[in-house]
């Protein structure tokens, strides 16, 4: 389940943000009637196209794979929090048709309606990616039920959907699937263009993912900040774990990098920076910070990974706020040196590993609890057994579908290369 | 509230059957073998099913919502118990899926990897289509057991027999006799349409014996059909009634009138899909320890009211959207299609 998580969640955010950047790309032509935005606006749509079959495809394995995995889970949580899946279902449906009237209907409409199917696709991904957070949300700060001998009364779904991990979970995601997605495109671009294949396109390619890229990168650290405030203030154990923090004290330091090390209860090699946890967790310098002390040993998630998985999220997030900050610096200026250009290459990939090592921190940081404070994991797993060849099954159609899905957008850059020579 | 989540499924599984069915029943054409019309084929189905593939799966999924949040004891016993055969389907949309799309998408069109996708997309085509009458024939054999451990009875027997085989047959057959029917109309080359036909009256026959075998195969279950349906004369009109409706399907098939022939094979799809669901209602699943009907294993109401008025509102949004989608691209025709040149100015 992690796993196809892990492998959706990639598509997820590039389904969110492609068709946002191909709309982008379309208004220009419209307006300038440029044809290199209409090369530009094709090239991505078929990009769009084949990630979004794929996000389609493993999305759907998802919703199969809640009921196959976790049916504990899910007779409990399905009446709670159901609600975010069928406004999610909705809004993929929405989608489903949008995609279908964009990709086909060039010349069945007229241009301008054409763009607004085509800005549909994006924001109803964007909007179903919202909700999907919900569910996830509510299973980090619980809401909507009473829990009473083993079983939810009192349901309320509408409660449940808007519970309080919502708001900061779906704005830190989808800003990370608009930074992660942007350089990645703009990367790719810079690439291209470093390489003098079709330096019109790629340059104008570059500018419109930056757009997004560079902008939601710079405003990114400050809603994590946002972010990790919350988590203080609902999982005082996933803060604890995130931070290594195994004494819980006032005036706590921040410990930049190192390992935790739970025999000893410390963090080798990490820099410590005074006050400065207390500071960020709750705006006062004296302030106390809860550690892992207060919680019973099995309670404690595995501290190491989300400690790590959260030192590689934060590093990434300042590279690329960085990266943002300079990209506008330049871009005002209206040239931008080689180097940039290869910094962005270089920082392609970053966004990518930053999704999966926050959600790793999310995930992992809430265990053992599934839902946190009421079902522990391991009562959630189903019974049936011999999991593991399920696991395989899924390894290997995933991978087989990864690589089939890298070689085909490798293609499809050789083909747009093809076509303008170099 | 919970009929009117009975009469959402049952929309959405009809739609699935009818509109999936025949982006199913595509691919299942396209692995026999056509001779030079291969290409002239493909390309039909391409322009047929490429705009609406992805909103006629949609209906699986509100399916597979709706029984998760409403119906979370039918949904979770149906995952454990159908494990296997739900893994089977999910492979088998995962590949279907993926292999159109890139067909299609694929930037460098060369012989052999469309041979590759062509291929992949046919056979789980057909692969799928019976996992899903499989599922379909083993909801209501009575051998679901949640509480079963041991191998066999947890993972195989729910859905091992003769029965299930027969109605995977059965459905294969139908979703390609419906992509047969839906294709004659959506192409202007006389041998294509000639050969659609053609296809339509063999599968017309297969659907006519494997529905003959699953009456057969369904002696050697619990509850057999014949004797359900003799108790059930309801029943009995309503699948003669099917059977009778192939006559006016020909005749109407022989005339070319295109939309009316699709009218009354959706119209016969339908009276199947209503004689089986009328044969066990209102119950969902029939396990080992009883019947598990909607009424008894819903969510609380709040979450009921919820789910409805989420659908409605849903509604409000995707029937518009959808009949717009569909008015763009199929009653327009292929002759229209033709004269735009394809889908897209890239062509296809
Ligand atoms: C491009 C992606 C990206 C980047 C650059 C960052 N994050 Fe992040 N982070 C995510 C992508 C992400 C995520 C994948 O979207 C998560 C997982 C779950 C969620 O809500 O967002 C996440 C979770 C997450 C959580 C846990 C929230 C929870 O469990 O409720 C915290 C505390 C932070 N982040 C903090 C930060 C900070 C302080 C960053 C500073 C630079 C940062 N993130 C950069
Ligand atoms: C709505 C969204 C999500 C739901 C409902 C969900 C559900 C779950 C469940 C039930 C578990 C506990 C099982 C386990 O320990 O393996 C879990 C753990 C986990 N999830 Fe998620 N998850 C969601 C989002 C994600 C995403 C997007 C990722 C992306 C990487 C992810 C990664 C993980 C990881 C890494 C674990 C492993 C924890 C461990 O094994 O210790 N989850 N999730
Ligand atoms: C338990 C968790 C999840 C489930 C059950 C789930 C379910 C689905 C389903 C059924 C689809 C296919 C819809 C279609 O055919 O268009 C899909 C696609 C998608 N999912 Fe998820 N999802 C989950 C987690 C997430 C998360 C955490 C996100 C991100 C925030 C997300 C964002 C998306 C997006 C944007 C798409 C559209 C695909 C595209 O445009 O390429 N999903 N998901």
């Amino acid at each position: 389940m992690a796993f196809s998580l892990g492998f959706h969640i990639i598509f997820a955010a590039i389904g969110m943000t492609m068709p946002l950047l191909m709309s982008t790309a379309h208004y220009l032509y419209l307006k300038k009637k440029d044809p290199v935005y209409l090369e530009l606006t094709q090239m991505w749509m078929k990009g769009v196209a084949i990630l979004f079959a794929v996000g389609a495809v493993s999305g759907t394995v998802l919703s199969f794979e809640l009921g196959l995995l976790w049916p504990g889970f899910m007779q409990s949580a399905g009446p709670i929090i159901g609600m975010p899946f069928s406004w999610e279902g909705t809004a993929f449906f929405l989608e489903a048709v949008a995609i279908g009237l964009f990709l086909y209907g060039w010349k069945r409409m007229r241009p301008w309606v054409h763009w607004c199917t085509g800005l549909l696709v994006g924001v109803s991904g964007f909007v179903s990616g919202i909700f999907v957070v919900a569910a996830n949300g509510w299973m980090n700060a619980p809401a909507g039920f009473d829990w009473v001998g083993g079983a939810a009364r009192n349901i309320n779904p509408v409660r449940a959907m808007f519970n309080r991990a919502w708001p900061h979970e779906s704005l830190h995601m989808q800003l990370g699937a608009l930074s992660a997605v942007g350089c990645a495109v703009g990367g790719i671009h810079a690439w291209l263009y470093l390489r003098g294949r079709a330096p019109a396109l790629n340059l104008k390619a570059l500018r419109i993912a930056m757009i997004f890229g560079a902008a939601a990168s710079i405003v990114q650290p400050f809603v994590g900040h946002y972010a990790g405030e919350r988590v203080a203030e609902l999982q005082p154990a996933k803060l604890a774990a995130i931070e290594g923090l195994f004494t819980s004290g006032r005036r706590v330091p921040l410990t930049v990098g190192g390992l935790p090390d739970v025999e000893t209860r410390t963090v080798k090699w990490g820099v410590e920076i005074p006050g400065l946890l207390s500071l960020l967790a709750h705006r006062d310098l004296n302030s106390e910070v809860v550690g892992l002390d207060r919680f019973p040993r099995q309670d404690w998630p595995p501290v190491l990974i989300v400690h790590v998985a959260f030192q590689i999220m934060v590093a990434i997030g300042s590279v690329l706020a960085l990266l943002g900050v300079l990209y506008f610096w330049f871009a005002r200026r209206g040239t931008f040196p080689r180097w940039l250009l290869w910094a962005l290459v270089g920082c392609a990939p970053l966004g990518m590993f930053a999704i999966e090592a926050g959600w790793v921190v999310t995930e992992v940081g809430r265990q053992p609890w599934i839902i946190y404070g009421i079902v522990r994991t391991r009562d959630a797993v189903t019974p049936v057994p011999g999991m593991v060849y399920h696991f395989y099954l899924f390894l290997g159609l995933y991978l087989a579908l990864a690589a089939a899905t890298v070689w085909l957008l490798r293609r499809q850059i050789l083909a747009v290369q093809q076509k303008f020579g170099g | 509230m919970i009929d009117l989540l009975i009469l959402f499924i049952g929309a959405a599984l009809l739609l699935y059957v009818l509109l999936g069915g025949s982006d199913f029943g595509a691919g299942i054409i396209e692995l026999l073998p056509a001779g030079n019309l291969r290409e002239a084929q493909k390309e039909v189905i391409n322009r047929a099913m490429g705009p609406v593939w992805e909103a006629n799966h949609m209906w699986l999924i509100l399916i597979v919502v709706i029984l998760f949040m409403g119906f979370p004891t039918i949904f979770t016993t149906l995952m454990i118990s159908l494990h296997l055969p739900m893994l089977a389907l999910l492979v088998g949309i995962v590949v279907r899926g993926s292999a159109f799309t890139f067909r299609h998408y694929d930037a460098i069109q060369e012989e052999k990897s469309q041979r590759v996708y062509t291929w992949l997309f046919g056979l789980s085509s057909l692969w799928t289509a019976c996992w899903l009458g499989i599922i379909a024939a083993s909801l209501n054999r009575g051998i679901i057991d949640p509480a079963a451990r041991g191998i066999w009875a947890a993972w195989f027997a729910p859905w091992w027999g003769l029965y299930p085989l027969a109605v995977g047959a059965f459905v294969a057959c139908i979703y390609a006799f419906l992509a047969s029917i839906y294709l004659v109309g959506e192409t202007e080359v006389p041998e294509l349409k000639r050969r659609f036909v053609r296809l339509a009256a063999w599968f017309n026959g297969l659907v006519v014996v494997t529905g003959g075998l699953v009456f057969a195969a369904s002696m050697t279950e619990r509850t057999s059909l014949p004797a359900a349906f003799l108790r059930a004369p309801l029943n009995l009109a309503v699948m003669a009634l099917a059977t009778l409706l192939f006559v006016v399907l020909w005749f109407f098939l022989a005339k070319r009138r295109t939309m009316l022939t699709r009218i009354v094979a959706s119209g016969q799809v339908t009276l199947i899909l209503m004689g089986w669901y009328v044969l066990y209602a209102p119950n969902a699943l029939i396990t080992a320890q009883g019947p598990l009907s909607f009424y008894d294993q819903a969510a609380p109401p709040a979450t009921l009211r919820q789910l409805v008025l989420a659908l409605l509102i849903g509604s409000l949004f995707i029937f518009p959207s959808l009949i717009y989608l569909f008015r763009i691209f199929k009653l327009s025709g292929g002759k229209q299609a033709k004269a735009a040149g394809g889908p897209g100015p890239l062509g296809s």
